[in-house]
């Protein structure tokens, strides 16, 4: 039996403003490790606030949640922060970078903050995701001087530098041309294959959705098909 | 080393607003200086003031206080419990000198913490020169020993103090009654104490302090002149002056004098309570004045980690996505005051070191008042910073905190 990355169960969640609201209704389902999972499904249906409750940011929610096997419902946000740190990257749907700081700062922070690795060794590792994502021209420029495009997949080398488990990504294709989409998905393919890593991705992208191991489909809080 | 990344993060804010960042520090910066300055000012002057005052007053002054006459010898005749009424009580006159003072001094002497102790006979005079008289005090002193314990020197005009001991009747004057009955070094004039002994002396020299009332009333003379003009022996002496070594100490000292002694022990303190009341005033107003700097520098502090906050939510949200803690976020945002706080420290301390220079070398000769004095106490600089330190944690710690619960899903979400 393969392993587990992720695990919802009974996921419920309802927004109080400016009328009670069922958001996201009874949601349960399991990603497997190195599994390549879309959710796709209409603005509006949930698809982003289910993937910000499995990021662990949002604890706003009934039901439970595991992570690599381990049950994080209920935990402090401090240690959900590690968590975030160790096991999750994140790819926005806006790149959110650090504006003030260099490119490689940026891919750095993460990795600084889980105080692993020395910081040679970080920077090193840093240079190799942008390389990986042909950025590496940019790696000492202010963040806030790149193109969105290239914002992105600093974003994403970013979201890699901690080799976590699972990645999560909010449309981490929204602001890319078609090759630059296609370059994303070869690598997130890669990351699959190769380091046995998770990913879970909110896309309106048909053709990147069509492209993953698995869809799964949500309408109206509910999940209409696992894939 | 490398600096931790939430430091690391902390310095990068900074610098990439560094206009806003050197405002808030220049806040700090002002506040210490002033701080440092008015500290210097205040300590110097009051220094100046107790220095001054012991020019004259010594420490502790050993007298025997004349007392009103009580019931007490009518309540060891008649031992029953009747009321007994003293009408119309009278000081009782004395001996008004001090018994033994001589064994006296060497009781105190070996109380220890006194560094100089000198007896001394004041008189009361008149300085008659022709037809002209003047009514003052004349100071029985061991002129060595006095000009030890108080800067007589400093206040010459002319003449040698020390001729007091050396030449026979050598009287010092102040200037004064130089002036009023035209007196230079070498003349000579009558001085004739309220019991009608008189005695020509032979002016040695002329001393000016800045109190008028001083110039012109009071001379030295060599204690045995005055002894002999009062017709007293040797073991007459009405005042024994004490310093100690922590003049700050010296109330309770007096107090133990008093008790051994049993005669009155006077500190400099209560000699000089309007010196002391003068110094709290001015401690009230330097401090609140200080308060408000401080407070001014801080609200600065607040208000741009806060528009800091503000404009960095998103980075924020960011940061917390990526598994930074409340905690660290908080440290991000409090080291900022704190870095601000420690450059507007330094700059302030090199600054009001420097003002507080400056100010010193004003001349202002009043009196014996060449320079305004100021004081370089090093406590105040640490005393500043500490402050300075304090009031940016107060202020950084509320924006720190704010920053703090930034909740990151409502801003990434939008």
């Amino acid at each position: 039996m393969e392993a587990i990355a992720l695990k919802a169960e009974n996921i419920n969640k309802e927004f109080h403003d400016p009328v009670t609201f069922s958001v996201l209704k009874d949601i349960s389902f399991e990603v497997k490790k190195s599994e390549f999972v879309s959710i796709v499904g209409k603005s509006g249906c949930g698809k982003s606030t289910l993937l910000y409750v499995l990021s662990t940011m949002d604890t706003d929610y009934k039901g439970g949640l595991e992570i690599n096997g381990t049950k994080v419902t209920g935990y402090t946000l401090n240690n959900l922060a590690r968590i975030r740190n160790s096991s999750i990257g994140f790819v926005f749907q806006f790149h959110y970078l650090l504006p003030d700081f260099t490119c490689l700062k940026n891919v750095m922070i993460p990795a600084l903050k889980l105080g692993k690795r020395s910081y040679s060794e970080i920077e090193a590792s840093a240079y190799e995701k942008l390389k990986m994502l042909g950025v590496e021209e940019q790696a000492l420029k202010k963040a806030a001087k790149l193109s969105g495009g290239q914002q992105q997949r600093v974003a994403i080398a970013r979201a890699l530098i901690n080799e976590p488990a699972i990645i999560m990504c909010d449309e981490p294709t929204g602001n890319l041309d078609s090759k630059n989409t296609q370059n994303v998905f070869d690598i997130f393919r890669k990351l699959t294959k190769e380091f046995g890593q998770t990913i879970i991705a909110v896309t309106h992208d048909e053709d990147f959705a069509k492209k993953s191991d698995r869809i799964i489909e949500m309408a109206d809080g509910a999940i209409t098909s696992h894939g | 080393m490398r600096p931790q990344i939430n430091t690391e993060i902390a310095i990068t804010y900074l610098s990439s607003r560094k206009k806003q960042t050197l405002i808030a520090a220049l806040g700090v910066m002002f506040g210490v200086s002033m701080f440092i300055f008015m500290q210097s000012l205040m300590k110097g002057t009051n220094d100046y003031f107790e220095q001054q005052s012991f020019n004259n007053t010594p420490h502790i002054r050993l007298y025997n206080e004349s007392k009103i006459a009580d019931t007490h010898l009518m309540r060891n005749y008649y031992k029953d419990s009747s009321v007994k009424i003293l009408d119309n009580p009278k000081q009782v006159l004395e001996n008004d000198g001090l018994t033994n003072p001589f064994g006296l001094m060497e009781m105190i002497k070996k109380m220890g913490d006194v560094t100089d102790i000198t007896p001394q006979v004041t008189a009361n005079v008149f300085y008659i020169s022709g037809s002209v008289q003047v009514n003052g005090i004349v100071n029985g002193v061991n002129m060595d020993e006095e000009s030890k314990m108080f800067d007589v020197q400093s206040n010459m005009v002319t003449g040698d103090l020390h001729d007091v001991d050396k030449i026979n009747n050598g009287i010092l004057v102040g200037k004064g009654i130089a002036d009023k009955l035209s007196l230079h070094v070498g003349d000579n004039v009558t001085v004739r104490a309220a019991t009608g002994n008189s005695m020509i002396m032979r002016v040695v020299g002329i001393f000016s302090t800045t109190v008028l009332q001083t110039d012109i009333s009071k001379s030295y003379a060599n204690i045995a002149q005055v002894q002999n003009l009062l017709g007293k022996d040797r073991s007459y002496v009405t005042d024994i002056k004490i310093n100690v070594k922590d003049y700050n100490n010296a109330p309770n000292i007096a107090k133990d004098i008093e008790k051994i002694t049993g005669y009155k022990a006077e500190d400099w303190v209560m000699a000089n309570e309007n010196l002391k009341a003068a110094f709290k005033i001015r401690a009230v107003i330097l401090n609140s004045v200080i308060g408000v700097i401080l407070l001014v520098a801080g609200f600065g502090i607040y208000n741009i980690l806060n528009m800091t906050i503000y404009e960095k939510i998103k980075e924020i949200a960011i940061l917390k996505a990526t598994g930074f803690g409340s905690g660290s976020v908080t440290s991000i945002f409090l080291q900022q005051a704190i870095y601000i706080g420690i450059m507007g420290a330094v700059v302030g301390l090199a600054v009001g070191f420097g003002l507080t220079y400056m100010v010193s070398r004003i001349y202002i000769g009043a009196g014996t008042l060449k320079y305004l004095p100021m004081s370089f106490y090093p406590p105040h600089y640490i005393e500043a910073v500490c402050f300075a330190v304090a009031t940016t944690i107060a202020a950084g710690f509320f924006p720190a905190r704010k920053a703090s619960k930034v909740d990151p899903v409502s801003i990434i979400r939008g």
